[in-house]
């Protein structure tokens, strides 16, 4: 899949475009407005990233030009200022997502894999890492074989881990999937329930599946 | 003003003269009227009246001319003809008998005269004319010179009234100017300046004093808003050193993945704490902007309650301390902001977590107030009521000396402690804004050792244009 990233910050751009393209997509990069709707113009991209703030033409600008032209193309715009009417307007404008700087990289991948539809979210009944089970319909989890003793939260934050296992999930996302808390809240109190999470599904195992990732949250994986 | 009563006084003057000399001509014509009808030969008497009574006066000189029937004068008081143009007097008070008229003399001199026909003797047939004049000159001096003073007190008081009055005025406004003098000079630099209120009038000082009182708000403000700055640039500059420190050591030499690794992951940690920081300081300016909207959605508040319990629960047990809900049977729906009071709540339990030590205890309870706090709206409504959330702990309490502060940004009542515990000091001003947008307030009392108790309390509608 092609992502064009329009951004005139250059890191910004840069750290966008590695990251991106570490996940398996395709990357362009313009570093302003003008670039930016050429390239949209002239190649077919099934996710523009577009920056508000641009030299040349912003991010407005840009918007409003290819859907005037009929691109279809899906337009996830980052924003420095968060008002709500300026997210009213991109949306207005046509704008499918957005994210508010300073954004999580994890957060902006989770978005643009949603966007996209090709996250590995799996809607199955039972999912299988390793040796770990989990029957989703039964709310029962087990590790070779033996049943794990979970609260009901602690089972919801097992398995959002395991939907999207391999993803890092941040300690935001999980407050607001596991308890409905849907601000910045005080992050401590995830790492306080993965701890006791994990005091339950790894540590009488030798082989450990969930695993921090300092500054961005928690993975579950078999490496 | 003062003209109109000069020039009032002046005519009642001139009315009032001219009556007293037209009486006196009406008394002389009178007289000689009567003396001709009832004896007409008396001419001793006659002449003693026209010649010498007249001649005798030295001041307001009178003549008397006596004719007959062909005009030709009998008797007349001596210096008459020299005083008056005798045939002009005749055709001039033709015209108004028995009336007094105004004339002047062959020398100048201002008279009143007038002239009218008496029978003489009992029967009829034979009558003589009566010609009265007197000399008014005087009067009219009188009046000239009354007039003089007329003008000169009326262009007196139109120079000096308005120096006068400007004098006063600027006594007056002098109070003002000098308050006026020390806003001009109070900037950001001397807030600390004040108007002394003593011997200003009553109105004055109480302007005095509101202006004092503006100023100690805004000393206040001042000082919040640097002391603010100056704790905004400290907590910014310690995650910001840290990454340009350990970025700078490891890149200093050659290391291994691991220590690349560490640089990196510590590094971004104080990167989530400085977005954590401008995300809650955004939010802090946003709540105070006008614009500031609320998303109002039917919340049942025990269900809300509970759900932050379960969120800080597993904290809390680690923590050694119990936390429960002490919440009432039937369910209690309003109309509140969900996610912006799961956050106030959310703070103060993380708080009173935060400052209990084990084996204590947090709970959070919540009541309706009917109309307590809410008088002035309709008490039978039962939407005048207002909902309240306390959270209590029995943990280190707060002393009383900094409990007016705790809501101030960046406010730490230990900041050495407050700063290992990672917290932002933002989390109480923020629940306090949170109130502030749902219409509400909050209230904290503390007794040092044995707990702390923060209320929020806010109406359960927000104001009916809102509601609807």
């Amino acid at each position: 899949m092609r992502i064009l990233v329009v951004e005139d910050e250059a890191k910004t751009a840069k750290f966008l475009q590695k990251g991106l393209g570490e996940a398996g997509f395709v990357v362009d990069v313009a570093g302003d407005g003008l670039d930016g709707l050429h390239l949209a113009q002239e190649l077919e991209f099934d996710l523009v990233i577009l920056d508000v703030m641009l030299p040349g033409l912003d991010g407005w600008q840009v918007l409003s030009r290819l859907r005037e032209e009929g691109r279809r193309a899906l337009v996830l715009f980052l924003t420095a200022r968060d008002a709500v009417h300026e997210r009213v307007r991109g949306f207005d404008l046509g704008a499918d997502d957005y994210l508010v700087k300073p954004f999580a990289f994890s957060e902006l991948l989770a978005r643009v894999r949603s966007l996209l539809r090709r996250g590995p979210l799996r809607e199955q009944e039972k999912f299988r890492l390793a040796d770990l089970e989990i029957d989703l319909l039964r709310h029962r989890a087990t590790r070779a074989g033996q049943r794990l003793e979970l609260t009901s939260k602690e089972f919801l934050l097992l398995s959002l881990l395991a939907r999207r296992s391999g993803e890092v999930l941040s300690r935001t996302l999980i407050a607001e999937a596991v308890w409905d808390m849907n601000f910045d809240s005080d992050t401590n109190v995830v790492d306080v329930n993965v701890r006791r999470l994990r005091s339950k599904v790894d540590d009488p195992f030798p082989l450990k599946l969930i695993h921090t990732v300092r500054g961005a949250g928690y993975v579950l994986e078999s490496d | 003003m003062v003209f109109f009563a000069t020039a009032s006084l002046y005519l009642v003057l001139v009315s009032e003269l001219q009556k007293s000399t037209d009486l006196f001509l009406a008394d002389k014509v009178n007289v000689l009227r009567t003396m001709l009808r009832e004896r007409p030969d008396d001419w001793d008497a006659l002449r003693e009246e026209v010649e010498l009574e007249s001649a005798a006066r030295r001041y307001e000189q009178f003549y008397i001319c006596l004719l007959d029937e062909r005009n030709k004068p009998l008797l007349m008081t001596p210096g008459m003809a020299e005083q008056l143009d005798l045939p002009q007097f005749a055709s001039r008070t033709q015209n108004h008998p028995d009336r007094a008229i105004g004339m002047t003399g062959t020398l100048g001199r201002a008279f009143r005269v007038t002239s009218t026909s008496a029978p003489v003797g009992s029967q009829a047939g034979r009558t003589y004319a009566i010609q009265v004049a007197i000399d008014v000159s005087q009067k009219a001096a009188l009046l000239a010179r009354y007039r003089f003073w007329f003008w000169v007190i009326l262009l007196a008081t139109f120079a000096i009234l308005p120096l006068f009055g400007y004098r006063i005025a600027r006594h007056g406004i002098r109070p003002v100017e000098e308050m006026a003098t020390t806003a001009r000079h109070i900037s950001s630099t001397n807030l600390q300046e004040r108007i002394l209120p003593e011997g200003y009038p009553f109105e004055l000082a109480s302007l005095a004093s509101t202006f004092n009182q503006m100023l100690d708000r805004l000393e206040e403000s001042f000082e919040r808003i640097s002391r603010f700055s100056a704790d905004i640039a400290h907590d910014l500059r310690t995650p910001v050193n840290n990454i340009r420190g350990e970025a700078e050591v490891a890149l200093a030499r050659a290391r291994s993945a691991d220590e690349y690794r560490d640089v990196i992951e510590s590094c971004l940690e104080e990167a989530v704490r400085l977005s954590d920081l401008i995300g809650d300081l955004l939010f802090l300016a946003r709540a105070e902007s006008p614009l500031a909207n609320l998303r109002r959605e039917p919340v049942d508040v025990g269900e809300l309650l509970g759900g932050v319990r379960e969120y800080y629960e597993a904290s809390a047990a680690d923590g050694g301390v119990s936390l429960t809900t002490a919440v009432a049977d039937e369910p209690v729906i309003a109309e509140l902001d969900r996610t912006l009071l799961q956050r106030a709540v959310g703070n103060l339990v993380s708080n009173a977590l935060a400052h209990t030590p084990p084996g204590g205890a947090v709970v959070l309870g919540m009541g309706v107030d009917s109309g307590v706090d809410y008088s002035d709206r309709d008490l039978s409504n039962p939407e005048s009521s207002s909902i309240c959330i306390e959270v209590s702990d029995t943990g280190v309490g707060i002393p009383a000396e900094s409990l007016p502060r705790v809501f101030d940004r960046f406010f730490r009542v230990d900041s050495s402690r407050a700063q290992a515990s990672g917290g932002t000091g933002l989390g109480l001003a923020i629940v306090q804004s949170i109130m502030l947008l749902h219409g509400g307030t909050i209230e904290i009392s503390s007794q040092p050792g044995q707990g702390t108790r923060v209320t929020l309390r806010m109406p359960a509608v927000s104001t009916p244009s809102c509601a609807r």
